[in-house]
């Protein structure tokens, strides 16, 4: 595998290995490298933290740490699973066919994005309750056994689906833009050569897109790991509520902390993986792929395109919106309106997290440039690393940011002010936890730039700073701007470190939700939710505007 | 309204950017695990009253205490709230409190809901009673928790995990009165008698006695209050079909568990954070608790709510919460040892 990916990648000039370039004093790396130590802090002072003393985990691995990783890879592997149908198929058909509704549906598909999962838990956890009399019958007639089978496959199966519903947009981008780069002549032949459109799919899109399908189960598979509120309605012990259980009853957090080390080895063995598929995707997708022409459904076949697209957009967005909608209108003609809290600050979050997403997203283009000019060890893992803060929950990396914040207070250097507990400290807290996603898509955009046009800016003298400025930079823009977008989103939503980091007095719309939410207040609970949700659907319907294939081929 | 949003973020830079670090005298900074949109009011009357401003960080107590810990001398907080005595008593443990400037603030606070070196006070009182269902059980069917460990209530009884605070201090109580041994064995018994695994919230746990899929729960007293007054109406159905048993009332009383303060070690506003907490006790504050929030008020002194007088009079374990704080780690092993996840 490694080979079919190196073979595409001569090395030179590009990766300056020649005597002269050598010795020269390396911006590149030295700003990588100071940044990227920086913004890994928190997550060093993590594993630093979790080599402590720990009464609790000899008994934690012995008893708990076997069911954990069961129920965490069964609850991944599950949400994956389901994912996959509800982002592929509706990609497919929105890049391949063409049919009543196809583009707005296409924008639509991505809206689930906007609902937190935690959110989607306030909705969905209660559904269960509605099929207790059945589950009391089922306890009558066929015994205890049959109806804790029963009661835990609706309960584990409604958050799998639940999650999936919620999660699959990452697969859905990942596919409908790996389907739409995928050459027409391939798929052509293949249906030339008898395949019809489903062989066509099943045998040449499919593996074709495989690598992209990697990267996006790699996001669901990561939120699906790191998630705590969901499942902890949902009373399901994954890593991550073994997380908390650890922390807060049994007042040991090195164990914890431990654990979150766990889940950040797995995430790099799984990064790992993930690059070596990648490698071979560029083999696999020609640079002068042409999309190919959308295929006109008849009106039967156009029906049943429509319903694929509708069911996982009806699960994952229309029945939580619609649910909240409900609930926020009784909740405001009962109070005659919505009082906003005394501490809730949109306009601040909002600009915290504008000035997040674009000091991320500008850095993550830096250190995927500095990887790719120079593949050094040291750079990847750099890269490698930096992702990693994706992989663990969020209150985690808040105790390595408070780490580092309480060491740097304490020290009372003069002149230098409070650091803990303000809002730049947070917006790094945000950076550190939510690296991965402009990392990531930055580097994956460089990968389509592809080298030729980048070595050609080298080979006629320009140093390596002025080709990033000149060439890479703005050919990246439209991979940025959707990390942007993607990572803006995502800060909208962002809770525990918003929680446990945020100055006094400082309420987010995600965080009000929470509260009115925790106090099962659920009817309170939906107006901030909506807002939260309203606050991510405007990015996304811009993100589409950049990202939609159909924007240059309609 | 409009100049003020746009003022805030511009004040909050400046309070960053400001040398000092140091918040107006008239402030006080709340770092709380109380989720109560009541709260709030009372904060606003307190600022009413005094002039004092409240400020409040809200997060798990655990998570606040991390913050507390890495913060040091120079944190911002001046008072430390949970929703549960043992966490007040590893707060207290861990050297993050310091001890109120005047006690007689708390003279009126019964004895066992306070640190008896005053580094903390009770602000509520929550009892974890049994809810059980009056059509399909009888109240003379119900004595102690212990006997819920009986086989009679096999896939009749529901808790919620035993992640919870308050299940692992009512834990903690049964290992004080009963030792480790029996306390796993109830454990282990009643998670056998469950009518499904543990989940949800006490809420939760109320609903499913009122739906008919277990008949007695394990829960907090204020929650049916909660139900009782929501603003959903399943709520209200789900409150009036259960009703509320105090246990072990013939030994040590029900277990209880409180919602307290104590003021932040490194805080220098150690007398406003004393006045706040003497305002939380008044009879006016208690009394306007035990009608919003449906908590028992902690002083003898206070009027119980209605509601909470229809639920009866009751005896309550005693037990001193720096016990229920050094037990809670065994609690939680005993847990896991006997599968109550």
């Amino acid at each position: 595998m490694p080979t079919a990916s190196t073979g595409d990648r001569p090395s030179l000039p590009l990766t300056a290995r020649d005597g002269s370039r050598r010795f020269r004093p390396d911006r590149w790396g030295a700003l990588v490298t100071v940044g990227g130590a920086v913004l890994s802090l928190p997550l060093v002072a993590v594993l630093l933290r979790a080599g402590g003393e720990s009464p609790a985990w000899e008994s934690l691995v012995g008893n708990l740490l076997g069911g954990y990783i069961a129920t965490t890879v069964g609850l991944v592997v599950l949400v994956v699973a389901l994912a996959l149908p509800l982002g592929v198929l509706p990609a497919w058909l929105v890049s391949t066919c063409d049919f009543p509704g196809r583009r707005l549906l296409s924008w639509m598909l991505v809206l689930p994005l906007a609902l937190p999962t935690y959110v989607a838990a306030f909705v969905f956890y209660r559904l269960p309750e509605a099929a207790i009399p059945a589950l009391v019958r089922i306890r009558t007639e066929h015994g205890a056994d049959a109806f804790l089978t029963a009661e835990f496959a609706l309960r584990f199966g409604l958050l799998a689906l639940m999650l999936a519903a919620v999660l699959y947009p990452y697969l859905y981008l990942a596919a409908r833009s790996a389907f739409s780069r995928q050459c027409r002549s391939q798929i052509e032949s293949a249906r030339l050569l008898g395949d019809g459109i489903a062989g066509a799919f099943f045998r040449v899109a499919l593996p074709a897109a495989r690598p992209a399908l990697v990267a996006g189960g790699a996001f669901v598979a990561m939120e699906v790991a790191n998630d705590y509120g969901a499942v902890h309605f949902f009373g399901v012990t994954t890593l991550s509520a073994g997380i908390f259980r650890t922390w807060f009853g049994s007042g040991d957090l090195v164990a914890a902390l431990r654990l979150a080390a766990l889940m950040m080895a797995t995430m790099l063995v799984l990064l790992a993986l993930e690059r070596l598929l990648r490698g071979r995707a560029q083999y696999l997708t020609g640079s002068q792929a042409t999309p190919p022409a959308r295929r006109r459904l008849p009106a039967g076949k156009a029906t049943l395109a429509v319903l694929v697209c509708l069911v996982p957009l009806a699960i994952g967005f229309l029945y939580p919106v619609g649910c909240l909608a409900h609930w926020a209108w009784l909740h405001v003609s009962a109070e005659g309106g919505f009082a906003l809290p005394a501490g809730l600050r949109p306009v601040p979050a909002l600009g915290l997290a504008a000035a997040t997403t674009l000091f991320a997203t500008v850095f993550a283009a830096l250190v995927a440039y500095a990887a790719r000019l120079r593949q050094t060890l040291p750079r990847r893992a750099a890269g490698g690393l930096l992702a990693l803060g994706y992989a663990i929950p969020g209150a985690v990396v808040a105790v390595g940011v408070l780490s580092v914040t309480g060491f740097i207070d304490r020290l009372h250097l003069p002149l230098l002010p409070l650091i803990g507990g303000t809002l730049p400290a947070l917006a790094f807290a945000y950076a550190a936890r939510y690296f991965a996603i402009p990392l990531k898509l930055a580097e994956a955009g460089l990968e389509q730039i592809g080298r030729p046009v980048e070595e050609a800016s080298r080979v006629l003298g320009a140093p390596p700073g002025r080709t990033f400025l000149a060439i890479s930079l703005p050919l990246l823009r439209g991979p940025l701007i959707a990390a942007a977008i993607l990572l803006f989103v995502d800060l909208i939503k962002e809770l525990p470190l918003t929680l446990i980091l945020r100055p006094a007095g400082f309420e987010t719309l995600a965080t009000t939700a929470f509260s009115l939410a925790s106090e099962a207040r659920l009817q309170a609970c939906a107006v901030p939710s909506l807002l939260v949700i309203a606050a991510g659907v405007v990015p996304l319907f811009l993100l589409e505007k950049r990202l939609s294939p159909s924007r240059r081929h309609d | 309204m409009k100049s003020r949003l746009l003022l805030r973020p511009f004040l909050a830079a400046l309070s960053v950017i400001s040398l000092t670090g140091a918040i107006s005298a008239a402030e006080l900074t709340l770092y709380t695990q109380r989720h109560y949109e009541f709260d709030e009011k009372l904060h606003q009357l307190f600022t009413e009253r005094t002039g004092i401003k409240v400020v409040v960080v809200k997060a798990a107590a655990e998570e606040l205490m991390t913050r507390l810990q890495s913060e040091g001398d120079r944190t911002p907080a001046d008072l430390f709230l949970t929703a549960d005595g043992a966490g007040l008593a590893r707060a207290k443990q861990a050297g993050l409190l310091q001890p109120l400037p005047d006690p007689a603030i708390a003279a009126k606070v019964e004895p066992h809901l306070k640190d008896e070196a005053h580094h903390w006070v009770g602000l509520t009182m929550r009892a974890r009673v049994i809810y059980y269902s009056p059509d399909r059980v009888k109240a003379g069917e119900l004595s102690t928790y212990e006997a819920l460990a009986e086989p009679q209530w096999r896939a009749r009884v529901v808790a919620r995990s035993s992640s919870n605070a308050y299940n692992q201090s009512l834990l903690a109580s049964l290992i004080a009165a009963n030792g480790p041994e029996k306390a796993q064995a109830w454990a282990t018994a009643v998670r056998a008698n469950m009518a499904r695994p543990p989940q949800g919230s006490d809420r939760d746990q109320i609903r499913a006695v009122a739906s008919g899929l277990a008949d007695v729960a394990l829960a907090n007293t204020y929650y049916l209050g909660l139900l009782a007054t929501s603003e959903d109406a399943k709520d209200r159905e789900a409150a009036a079909k259960v009703k509320v048993f105090y246990p072990n009332q013939d030994g040590r009383g029900t277990h209880i568990n409180i919602s307290g303060a104590g003021i932040v070690k490194a805080s220098k506003k150690a007398e406003q954070a004393s006045q706040f907490l003497a305002f939380l006790l008044s009879d006016e504050v208690q009394g306007m608790i035990a009608e919003n929030t449906f908590e028992y008020p902690v002083t003898k002194t206070a009027k119980r709510s209605e509601l909470q007088q229809s639920w009866g009079e009751f005896k309550a374990d005693a037990l001193p919460f720096s016990t229920l704080g050094e037990k809670n780690a065994e609690a939680v092993r005993l847990f896991d040892a006997s599968g109550w996840e």
